[in-house]
């Protein structure tokens, strides 16, 4: 069986800048992919790259036995990769719900008689509230999505990105500014989310939570792939340690 | 060939008053980022005053004076009674609350001073010269070589004093120059009293150039002027004024030396879409 | 109804259909467009052509003023998908320039002198006048309340709404940026021309002094004042700024400075709107009337 997604060869460069330099890697159906790296290594732009936000200046993107570097992130979406950001974006002036269903029309929108039909229907509505159910938000589904603390709109982000990817989920730093009981909450979730069938390929920079979710780790540096193996190899591994410490030790330095 | 040359210079210094008017608006948006299409309005009381000023007292120079003052209160006054506030809503709402404020301004004038036009004839300090058969009047020279004054003053402002430093850091980001010790909100104060003083310079010129001074007299800068940010670049200066003067010229010689048939009102609007699509941050602007 | 209230009530139902018309581009899909009167003299025109050149009556011209001012939203929502917020807000601006210059200046729209002669609607044979006309626009205002209604309920609405909120999240849903946004500008622009036709047949002359820039804002301003993106915000705030010069003319040469004034001082005290999500309205009022707060 291919992977799920392949990445050959990808590149892109902002003015002088190879933000991300020949990187390739390839994920498997049903696991999940860390994407490690210090700041700057270019993982939210391979991301970015990815679900179609960027088009790469060179190498090819193949999700599902599709090309799809190039496309646009609507494009991207509707082949069923769904994405969380960085920086949380919920609907502010939705409710938790209507977040999620919108999230949830990722299959009409595309199409044109698939528009005109009521999106707050029963069978809509139970969806997303079993998604948020999922997630642990479902009794706060009628709350204004602008008003939640971080911790909630991450899991709100994951609700959506459920919703869309039914294939694949990018998860962008999803653990960050979490509290200890939301980061276990968080990581069972991943786990159940993969035995459910779907693929998962996250960035994150708590060392502990990569290690343990992921079953393959790809890490990262100035652009390029420093990298690739079980998490085991990786903590051993010379050039990963250099990497994060050599940083470090200039971060001590200065 | 002489009428070619006449028309350039008048070109040049229809484009020197927009450029006058175009940089205030320029600067403001520098630091603030709103569209404070009432400026106009600041520009005609700024004529206004001039005008009345001078019939009373018989000097240019108390009138200018008299006038920047006024129209710097003024400025600021709208400033933190009307933008200031409104700064946390969306950007359409201090553009309708700027509509509105030169409304209310043009009205104002209207029933103070009558919907009539009221003429400004007065001699700049300045000499009329005679260039090989072409005349140049003196308002005409005022006109350039007050431009030019304004333009020096600004770039020894904003690249050689402290102040203008700290109105450039602002304009880049306001939170983070707060946060370096300059208060913002002072700057932001202080670019509308330079902007609106400078207006006012602008209103008194292009009273006694066209020798009129009229309620609705900004009405029509006050569009161009939008287009013209944009065109060179939002907050930029320099950009501003170059695409003030290439508008002047523009609309002299097209339409009135080459008698083009087309609405010279709209052309600034025409060339800004033209530049858009070129470049979509406008000739000196940063994306 | 004395006919000076007819008179009234008539221009306040024309002015909110296009003022729905707006809502669904900047309240439903967040596109800034300070240039709404060009798309309503757009209408206006195709009616006052298609009824004084081509002989036909406002029901049959109707499906054809609609889709012409489908293709002019269209086309004129171009620089909504490359500029945003001041770069638009110019554009706009400076499209209804354009249109208006257009309209004065090419030939076929009848230059200064515009067009006139517009023949009265009529139905069944009747021509409708002081009443019965109202009766009609107050007829197309509730179809153009419905036809807002229901959009808010289909997933093509829901699809607006998300981009307004969040471009990025909503494309990372699905959302053609491109789509939705022409969308929304093509059934703005349709509403607003049949506000305009509706406008052409009453008049009965319509020249481009009617469609100028402070047109625009006093469109815009009805719909901040009501309330952007609500369902009655458009009717709330064209009652208001539409019945407020008249009752204002007993203060004849102050009307304008008043009008201002007030404009100035709601949108600088009740910035939301009116029935918007801050407003006093509701916030003290709405909450006692319905009982505690939701």
């Amino acid at each position: 069986m291919s992977p799920l997604l392949e990445v050959k060869n990808l590149s892109i460069h902002f003015g002088g800048l190879h933000a991300v330099d020949g990187v390739d890697f390839s994920i498997e159906r049903g696991e999940i992919l860390g994407l490690l790296g210090p700041n700057g290594a270019g993982k939210t732009v391979t991301f970015n790259l990815i679900s179609g936000v960027y088009k790469p200046t060179g190498g090819e993107i193949w999700f599902d036995g599709r090309r799809i570097d190039g496309l646009p992130p609507h494009a991207v979406a509707a082949l069923g990769l769904g994405r969380t950001f960085q920086i949380v974006k919920p609907f502010p002036t939705l409710s938790v719900l209507d977040n999620v269903l919108v999230a949830r029309g990722v299959d009409r929108y595309p199409g044109v008689s698939s528009l005109w039909t009521s999106w707050r229907s029963k069978k809509e509505v139970q969806a997303a509230m079993a998604l948020l159910e999922r997630v642990g938000l479902a009794d706060l589904a009628k709350r204004k999505a602008g008003l939640l603390p971080l911790g909630n709109l991450r899991r709100l982000e994951i609700a959506r990105a459920l919703a869309v990817g039914h294939k694949l989920l990018l998860l962008d730093e999803s653990f960050s500014g979490l509290r200890h009981e939301e980061i276990s909450r968080l990581e069972t979730l991943i786990r159940d989310i993969r035995l459910d069938g779907l693929t998962v390929l996250l960035i994150e920079h708590n060392m502990r939570v990569a290690m343990g979710l992921s079953d393959r780790i790809v890490v990262m540096e100035y652009g390029k792939k420093l990298a690739e193996g079980t998490p085991e190899a990786i903590q051993r591994d010379e050039r990963v340690i250099e990497a994060y410490l050599g940083r470090k030790g200039e971060a001590d330095a200065s | 060939m002489q009428l070619l040359i006449e028309q350039i210079l008048n070109g040049l210094a229809m484009g020197s008053i927009y450029a006058i008017i175009t940089l205030g608006l320029a600067l403001v948006y520098g630091v603030m980022r709103i569209l404070h299409v009432a400026h106009a309005s600041i520009y005609t009381v700024g004529a206004y005053a001039g005008v009345f000023i001078f019939h009373a007292t018989g000097s240019l120079a108390l009138a200018f004076l008299g006038s920047m003052l006024i129209c710097a209160i003024l400025g600021v006054l709208i400033e933190r009674l009307v933008y200031f506030p409104l700064l946390k809503h969306p950007p359409y709402v201090p553009l309708i609350a700027s509509i509105a404020v030169m409304l209310t301004i043009e009205e104002v004038l209207r029933l103070l001073a009558g919907p009539q036009i009221i003429t400004f004839s007065a001699r700049l300090p300045f000499p009329d010269l005679d260039l090989g058969g072409i005349h140049l009047s003196s308002t005409l020279i005022a006109i350039y070589v007050i431009t030019i004054a304004i333009l020096l003053f600004l770039w020894y402002l904003t690249t050689r004093t402290e102040l203008g430093l700290a109105m450039r850091a602002t304009s880049q980001d306001m939170p983070v120059a707060g946060a370096q010790g300059i208060n913002s909100h002072s700057i932001v104060s202080l670019t509308f009293i330079i902007g609106s003083a400078i207006a006012a310079i602008g209103g008194i010129l292009v009273g006694i150039y066209y020798n009129e001074v009229y309620p609705t007299m900004g009405a029509v800068p006050a569009y161009k002027t939008l287009a013209l940010i944009v065109v060179g670049g939002m907050g930029s200066v320099p950009g501003a004024v170059v695409a003030a003067l290439l508008l002047g010229l523009a609309e002299t010689l097209l339409i009135g030396y080459l008698n083009v048939p087309f609405p010279r009102d709209a052309l600034a609007f025409v060339a800004m879409i033209f530049v858009l699509v070129w470049r979509s941050e406008g000739l000196f602007g940063s994306k | 109804m004395s006919g000076y209230v007819v008179t009234i009530l008539t221009q306040i139902a024309i002015q909110a259909i296009v003022v729905y018309g707006l809502n669904v581009i900047v309240g439903y899909a967040g596109q800034i467009s300070l240039g709404h009167a060009a798309f309503f003299g757009i209408g206006a025109y195709s009616a006052a052509l298609l009824s004084t050149q081509a002989g036909m009556s406002f029901w049959t011209a109707l499906p054809l003023v609609l889709l012409i001012c489908a293709l002019c939203g269209l086309l004129l929502g171009l620089p909504s998908l490359r500029l945003k917020h001041d770069f638009l807000a110019i554009t706009t601006i400076g499209i209804n320039f354009i249109v208006q210059a257009m309209f004065l200046y090419v030939p076929f729209f009848g230059g200064a002198l515009g067009i006139s002669a517009i023949p009265r609607i009529t139905l069944l044979g009747e021509p409708l006048r002081g009443t019965h006309f109202l009766y009609l626009c107050m007829f197309c205002l509730g179809v153009v309340m419905a036809v807002c209604w229901l959009f808010t309920r289909m997933f093509a609405g829901l699809a607006c709404f998300a981009l307004r909120e969040e471009e990025s999240a909503a494309t990372s849903m699905g959302i053609s940026p491109v789509r939705f946004k022409l969308l929304a500008f093509m059934l703005g622009t349709m509403i607003a021309g049949l506000g305009g036709s509706l406008y052409a047949h009453y008049m009965r002359f319509v020249s481009a002094d009617d469609f100028s820039f402070p047109l625009s804002v006093s469109f815009l301003a009805m719909l901040v004042l009501g309330g952007m993106g609500t369902l009655l915000g458009p009717l709330v705030g064209a009652l208001i700024l539409g019945a407020l010069p008249e009752l204002f003319r007993p203060l004849a040469d102050f009307r304008i400075l008043f009008y201002a004034l007030m404009l100035l001082l709601m949108i600088r005290f009740q910035p939301g709107g009116i029935l918007g999500e801050s407003s006093l309205i509701r916030k003290r009022l709405l909450p006692t009337f319905l009982g505690g707060s939701k």
